[in-house]
């Protein structure tokens, strides 16, 4: 059952920063999240993830901003030249062997800002590398397009979908959210997140059935990306109930 | 309320109130420690583009060029964007800023991190305007990203706080770049949006016992009892967060690491002026008395040097000092503190190369009202200097 994760009054904060998807990186295979921090944001993405799958904590490069540096889908994951030989051989060994676990030579080095990507298509910053688009099709099995996300270069941290939709800078126009929503052939709505900020990918992590988003997120963002992502289909369970109980106590 | 203060623009020649002195290095107020800062990998604004691309609220003046021994800079890429905390950025040298990387290619790399080289620098003076505005809503960013680290890495309710400092309107003051104060405020929809308020700086005081009630404030009433080591300075504190709340003034003031400190002053003036004027101004008698506080309390952090182990000591420049002080008006408030205390912050330290012999420590004070003036007078005569 698809379920939308958010917990509203202790909140998923890392260090009271609530931006979760600074701190972890969420696909249909596997989740990472950083080192350090609570015990509770571990916990909150293990308590939904770990029955389906490995939630693994690691740095990049040394670093807890690991949702901004790394890229992957269910076929594989691209990390930064920055990722140490320690880090590397971490993920290779915690993530499913069908997950192509690739260290890449770019200098964008945050490659978490520069590509977003679901299953099938990725969006890419406009001055990614020939070889490293290459990489990216190969590795993550996508179709690649360079594209800016309302003026932004910065595709990866401007929107964030899954295979089932997408949350993109609330300035997109409407006719680059056709534009987009045609190549990633996935709905696409123009919002934000943890009350009006537009880094939607810094501010929360989703895949085909879970989100996760920071606590300052609002009763409106929350319906915005429980809808576009599809979250509310199938029989809502009884932590969402719970939750929006709460949710409705806090904001009232 | 004042309408907003436009702070002196920058330059060497032109200094607030018309006063005139020669063209100061522009960091010397500040400790060897905060000048050495600037230059640091870490420093976000160490490599501001000081050429006609430049975006207006990269500025500010004179930032020296990075000194010759780091690293040579990658390409300019581009995409380069500010360096506050979660901003994006493409390349990932630094963890939560943006890259050390570039934008200065053009300028002379003649300095070094020592104190004694600064007139001989070649430094382009940039000019900034900023100006001192009300909090409003739209700075919940902003002021957010300059609390984030008020307390320390325990989760609280961060979000209350920012909140509320918002919501007193009549005392306190955030401080932007000029322009951004734009009535039309949504107009520019394809420009980079002021989302997180190119916040630089904010100073308020709240009331302890008008705001007991919210839940951020108790969080911090428990913080603060909870990092307190001594008894007789618990019993103290205690009274001061119980008993006495209804007259003291949280004093809260929160800055980037190289805010021009030429304003600094001005902040606590505004600051001040507008709690006298609260005590006139706000609509009811009780409110008006929530602004005579008898006591200020403060939360700041410094840095103590860490016993080094038999004199090992490798750099002995003058950052041999005891205790550094980012801020450099917390000095003379623990001066002139009735009492004060300190505790070790546990949140990760930085991994700056200056501060290796250094541990960063909360230190909490508390400064009677009376003493305000005195302080003052020494803030304005630092400055001066």
């Amino acid at each position: 059952d698809p379920v939308l994760c958010y917990v509203v009054s202790v909140g998923i904060q890392f260090e009271n920063n609530c931006e979760v998807g600074v701190f972890s990186k969420l696909t249909n295979a596997y989740c990472l999240v950083a080192i350090g921090g609570s015990e509770n944001f571990y916990s909150t993405f293990e308590s939904e993830l770990a029955d389906v799958i490995p939630v693994v904590k690691t740095s990049i490069g040394g670093t807890r901003i690991i949702g901004r540096l790394c890229v992957g889908n269910k076929n594989g994951l691209l990390l930064p030249h920055t990722t140490t030989d320690q880090e590397l051989q971490h993920l290779r060994n915690c993530i499913p062997d069908q997950v192509v676990v690739q260290r890449i030579d770019e200098r964008l080095s945050a490659l978490g800002n520069c590509i977003s990507c679901n299953d099938h298509v990725a969006l890419t910053h406009p001055d990614l590398d020939k070889a490293t688009e290459e990489l990216i099709a190969d590795v993550l099995g996508v179709e690649v397009f360079r594209q800016t996300i309302a003026g932004n270069i910065l595709v990866g941290s401007y929107c964030a979908f899954s295979n089932r939709g997408g949350l993109v800078h609330p300035h997109t126009s409407i006719e680059d959210l056709d534009e987009l929503s045609t190549l990633l052939q996935v709905p696409l709505v123009a919002g934000t997140v943890n009350r009006g900020s537009e880094v939607i990918a810094a501010g929360m992590t989703v895949n085909d059935w879970t989100a996760f988003c920071g606590s300052d997120t609002t009763a409106t963002e929350l319906s915005v990306i429980e809808s576009v992502f599809k979250l509310r289909e199938g029989q809502p369970t009884a932590i969402v109930d719970d939750m929006r109980k709460s949710l409705i106590d806090s904001y009232v | 309320s004042a309408p907003p203060v436009t702070a002196a623009t920058l330059t060497a020649r032109d200094m607030p109130a018309g006063r005139k002195r020669p063209a100061p290095s522009p960091f010397a107020g500040f400790s060897p420690f905060a000048r050495s800062l600037l230059f640091s990998p870490a420093s976000g604004f160490s490599r501001l583009p000081l050429t006609n691309a430049a975006k207006p609220h990269q500025d500010t003046a004179g930032m020296p060029p990075p000194p010759p021994k780091r690293a040579k800079q990658a390409e300019p890429s581009s995409d380069m964007e500010e360096e506050e905390e979660e901003r994006p950025s493409s390349d990932a040298d630094e963890e939560l800023s943006g890259s050390d990387g570039d934008g200065d290619s053009d300028s002379s790399p003649e300095c070094s991190s020592s104190d004694d080289d600064d007139a001989s620098q070649e430094m382009e003076t940039v000019q900034a305007d900023f100006a001192f505005f009300d909090p409003k809503p739209a700075d919940f960013h902003g002021v957010r990203l300059l609390l984030k680290t008020y307390l320390d890495s325990k989760p609280w309710d961060l979000t209350g706080f920012v909140d509320l400092v918002l919501e007193q309107t009549t005392v306190g003051t955030v401080v932007k770049m000029a322009e951004d104060e734009d009535e039309d405020g949504e107009a520019n929809g394809g420009d980079k949006s002021d989302d997180d308020g190119d916040l630089f700086g904010l100073i308020t005081v709240l009331n302890l016992g008008r705001y007991g009630e919210n839940r951020c404030i108790k969080d911090l009433k428990e913080y603060l009892l909870a990092v307190c080591g001594d008894k007789d300075t618990k019993e103290k504190l205690k009274s001061l967060l119980e008993d006495k709340a209804s007259t003291v003034g949280l004093l809260v003031c929160r800055r980037f690491v190289n805010f021009p400190y030429e304003m600094v002053p001005k902040m606590y003036d505004s600051l001040f002026d507008e709690v006298s004027w609260a005590t006139e101004d706000e609509p009811t008698q009780e409110l008006q008395d929530s602004f005579r506080f008898k006591q200020y309390l403060l939360l700041v952090r410094i840095l103590e040097r860490k016993t080094p182990p038999k004199q090992k000591a490798k750099n002995n420049k003058d950052e041999d000092e005891p205790v550094i002080y980012p801020k450099l008006e917390d000095e003379i408030f623990r001066e002139l503190s009735s009492w004060s205390f300190t505790f070790p912050i546990r949140a990760e330290q930085s991994a700056q190369q200056e501060l290796k012999n250094y541990k960063e420590m909360g230190l909490v004070m508390c400064v009677k009202a009376d003493v305000i003036p005195k302080f003052r007078k020494k803030l304005e005569a630092l400055v001066s200097e």
